[in-house]
Formats: C-alpha cells, sequence, structure tokens
C-alpha cells in the first residue's frame, strides 16, 4: 500500500477523437484541472491507461475516479473498470447535450460556441461530482474563467 | 469503394505531443489526404468495438504517438492490423530543433507546426509505392 | 546495478531512487566506481523535465568543478544545464543518447547515464552529496510544490 498524501480525484476522459463530444470531454476535464479545481484534481491519461501505465491503473485503484465520456460507448469508464476499479462517478456528454439543449457543437477538430457552452457545462458537472467526492461545499470552488495555472 | 487507411492519434492528454499527435492526425485525415484515410479512435479499438475493429482489420494502418511510450502503436498492434506504420512525434521534434510545443486543449505556434511536420511525415507513408495509400 | 530503491509517490507519479547512489541536490546521481564516477539524472529530475530530445554532456577530456555544467539536455518543455555534481575530469561519454536520448527517460539509473568523470578527491566528493533518503526528501518538497502550485 502506498504511501497516500491528500486525497483528490483522477479525471479521466475519453477523447474520442471522431466526434466533437470527446473533443468536449477533453476540454472539459482540462478546464478543471487548470482552472476551476486545481488542487483537487488529477487527470490520468486514457491511451497511457489502456498501454499499462502503472501510474495511472494505480492512482484509480486507491483515490475516486470521474470518468467523462463523449457517448454512450463509455471507453473511459469501462477500460477503468477493467483495469483498475469501477469509476466513483460516470458522466456521459450526449446526455448533458440533451439536457441543455445543446445542438450542433461544431466539428471534433474545432468546437463552436455552442460546443463551448456544452464544455463549461460538462465541467460544472465534473466540478460538482468532484466535490461531492470530496464532500466539500459548491461555494468552496468558484466557477468561470480566470486564474489557474501556466 | 477503396478501404480508407485508418489514422490512430494517441491523443493522450498530460501532455502538448499527445494533442500535437492528435491534431496531426486531423491535419492527415482532413486537410492532406482525405480521399485516403480517416481517423479511427485508439479507446475504441483497444476496448473491442467492432466498428473500429473492422477498419482496421486486415490492412495497413499509421499510429501517430506522441511520445515513446507509444500507446497508439501498442494498441493498434492488438488490433488486427496487417501493418502498422508508426509516426512518433517526439521523433519529429527532433528533426525541427528548437520548437517549445505547449497547450493540451489549444497548441501554441509551435505545436501547431510541429502537428504539420509530423502530419507531412505521415503523408509520405502513406503515399509510399506498393502500400495501400499509393493509389492517385 | 543495484536491487533497492526508495520510492515516492506524488499524485500518480511514481519516482524511484537507488538506495546505494548519492544524488547532489540538482537532481544528478552517482555512483563511484573506484576512482571515476558515473552520473545521470535522478527519475525525479527526468520525470519533472519532460521526454528529453537531445543531451549532451561535455567532450572527454574536459575538466568541471562541482557545480559547473557537464552537460545540456534540451527536452521538449526547457533547456537545462546540468552541474556537475562532483570535482572531475570528463573520461567517457554515453554516445547511446545521442541516437536514443529518450534512455535518459526510459532508464535513468542504467542505460541512460550521461558521463563518467575522474574523480579528484572522492571523499571530499561524497561530503558534498546528499543519501537517497536525504534526497528523497527533497524531491518530495519539490514535487509538493509544483503539484500544489
Amino acid at each position: 500500500m502506498p504511501n497516500l498524501p491528500r486525497k483528490k480525484v483522477g479525471l479521466i476522459s475519453c477523447s474520442g477523437e471522431e466526434m466533437p463530444e470527446g473533443t468536449v470531454t477533453r476540454r472539459a476535464v482540462r478546464k478543471v484541472l487548470e482552472t476551476l479545481h486545481p488542487d483537487d484534481t488529477v487527470t490520468l491519461c486514457l491511451p497511457l491507461f489502456l498501454a499499462g501505465g502503472e501510474g495511472e491503473r494505480a492512482f484509480a485503484r486507491y483515490y475516486p475516479t470521474i470518468a467523462i465520456d463523449g457517448c454512450d460507448k463509455r471507453c473511459a469508464a469501462l477500460a477503468t473498470q477493467k483495469y483498475s476499479a469501477k469509476p466513483a462517478a460516470s458522466i456521459v456528454v450526449t446526455e448533458i447535450a440533451k439536457e441543455c439543449g445543446c445542438k450542433g457543437m461544431g466539428s471534433a477538430r474545432r468546437l463552436n460556441a455552442e460546443g463551448l457552452r456544452l464544455t463549461d457545462e460538462v465541467a460544472g458537472k465534473i466540478v460538482d461530482e468532484t466535490n461531492r467526492l470530496l464532500r466539500k461545499k459548491p461555494r468552496d470552488v468558484q466557477r468561470g474563467v480566470g486564474g489557474g495555472k501556466p | 469503394m477503396k478501404r480508407k487507411i485508418p489514422v490512430v492519434p494517441c491523443s493522450g492528454i498530460g501532455k502538448s505531443l499527445g494533442a500535437a499527435a492528435r491534431e496531426a492526425a486531423y491535419i492527415l485525415a482532413e486537410d492532406l489526404r482525405p480521399d485516403k484515410t480517416k481517423v479511427v479512435p485508439l479507446s475504441l479499438l483497444v476496448m473491442g468495438d467492432e466498428d473500429a475493429r473492422g477498419e482496421v482489420a486486415g490492412g495497413e494502418a499509421v499510429a501517430i504517438d506522441g511520445c515513446k511510450l507509444e500507446c497508439a502503436a501498442k494498441g493498434l498492434a492488438c488490433s488486427g492490423a496487417s501493418k502498422v506504420h508508426k509516426v512518433a512525434v517526439f521523433d519529429v521534434v527532433r528533426r525541427h530543433r528548437g520548437l517549445k510545443p505547449e497547450g493540451v486543449c489549444d497548441l501554441n505556434e509551435d505545436g501547431l507546426k510541429l502537428a504539420r511536420a509530423t502530419a507531412d511525415e505521415a503523408a509520405k507513408i502513406i503515399d509510399a509505392p506498393g502500400g495501400e495509400g499509393s493509389h492517385a | 546495478m543495484t536491487s533497492s530503491f526508495l520510492e515516492l509517490t506524488v499524485d500518480k507519479f511514481r519516482f524511484r531512487f537507488p538506495a546505494d547512489l548519492f544524488y547532489s541536490e540538482a537532481g544528478v546521481w552517482v555512483r563511484f566506481e573506484g576512482r571515476r564516477a558515473r552520473v545521470g539524472l535522478s527519475d525525479f529530475t527526468q520525470q519533472r523535465n519532460g521526454d528529453v530530445a537531445f543531451a549532451e554532456p561535455k567532450e572527454p577530456g574536459t575538466a568541471v568543478p562541482a557545480g559547473d555544467e557537464v552537460a545540456i539536455v534540451e527536452t521538449i518543455k526547457v533547456n537545462l544545464s546540468i552541474p556537475s555534481p562532483i570535482t572531475g575530469k570528463v573520461v567517457e561519454i554515453n554516445s547511446e543518447l545521442l541516437n536514443a536520448p529518450e534512455l535518459i527517460n526510459q532508464d535513468p539509473y542504467g542505460k541512460g547515464w550521461m558521463a563518467v568523470l575522474e574523480v579528484e578527491d572522492e571523499e571530499a566528493a561524497r561530503r558534498d552529496l546528499k543519501t537517497a533518503s536525504d534526497y528523497l526528501a527533497i524531491a518530495k518538497a519539490q514535487a509538493e510544490a509544483e503539484v500544489l502550485r
């Protein structure tokens, strides 16, 4: 059992390249990591996870993870469960898109304004789940643009 | 319809090289060789998605990896491709000394140059005589 | 080759430090081999600075005081001037790094060695270096500071 410091949440996204929802997952995760919840989150690299990355798989065994998938194929959630442990939470972008009425988000390569709006919604959901897992109050974290890491 | 050669980027989210690999795949499949190539997600391949595996099975494929960990190449090797061409962004960096790519969601100028250089190298592989992509 | 490692885990990152090596505060390891010393980058240093694209140790015959540049390492992120952990003369460099600089990342304590120096005063050199456990404490503080920003 490794020496476990402060509890953090691992974010693992599908980054599906053939659909804009995959790009949304990637951008949302980076937004949470860099700006919205920088001290309490870590990204886990799905390609490395799938290829046998020890650090990624070990982290997911001992810390809570949130899987963020573009579609209901749920590659990130299934991979995490298969190779490590079931994620503590699972977010699917297509479901959030339906909830917030988001349509036509651009291409996988370049999101449009609607795609960026969806990114913010997904990032917000990730923040909510992170707070729930860390038992933090919503007001502990300030949403929106600004600040973050270089 | 002639088979399009699958291009599989690693899309690593932790480093700018992963972002450059992803962007290179898009440049190749959308700008440089749209008639010959298509992007196939690595995670679908590795998780055994039938459609993704069907794209790869029995033919050539191109893996574009950000770093020497070669996640895309490893994933493709187990997915039924008859031949995997490996393109490593990291090696392209060494041929373009001085480039310092930054950013994961939005690559900086050096990152975009690197992606373009990587895509160009991959396009040459696609066009090589004797391969699937060597038709006009 | 050593069989015993000290390990440090920070978030998903795991760093290893062979217990029988010495280390400078700058993150360069030293293995004394008789009157010579083999040097390279610690696992922490190589992970922290990213994938190595170029590694250029000083040429054999170069006298290097402790603290002076013994190598230049260019990674994807930064260009590093590597300070020599000891005073000595470069007698051998790792020519494998010319074509495979990634060895520093893949095997920092083995195939990724950078240079061998002839040591003027081994006793004095050892005095200025850290043991593995002392260096682990330094690396831990630096790693946690970076993670917390």
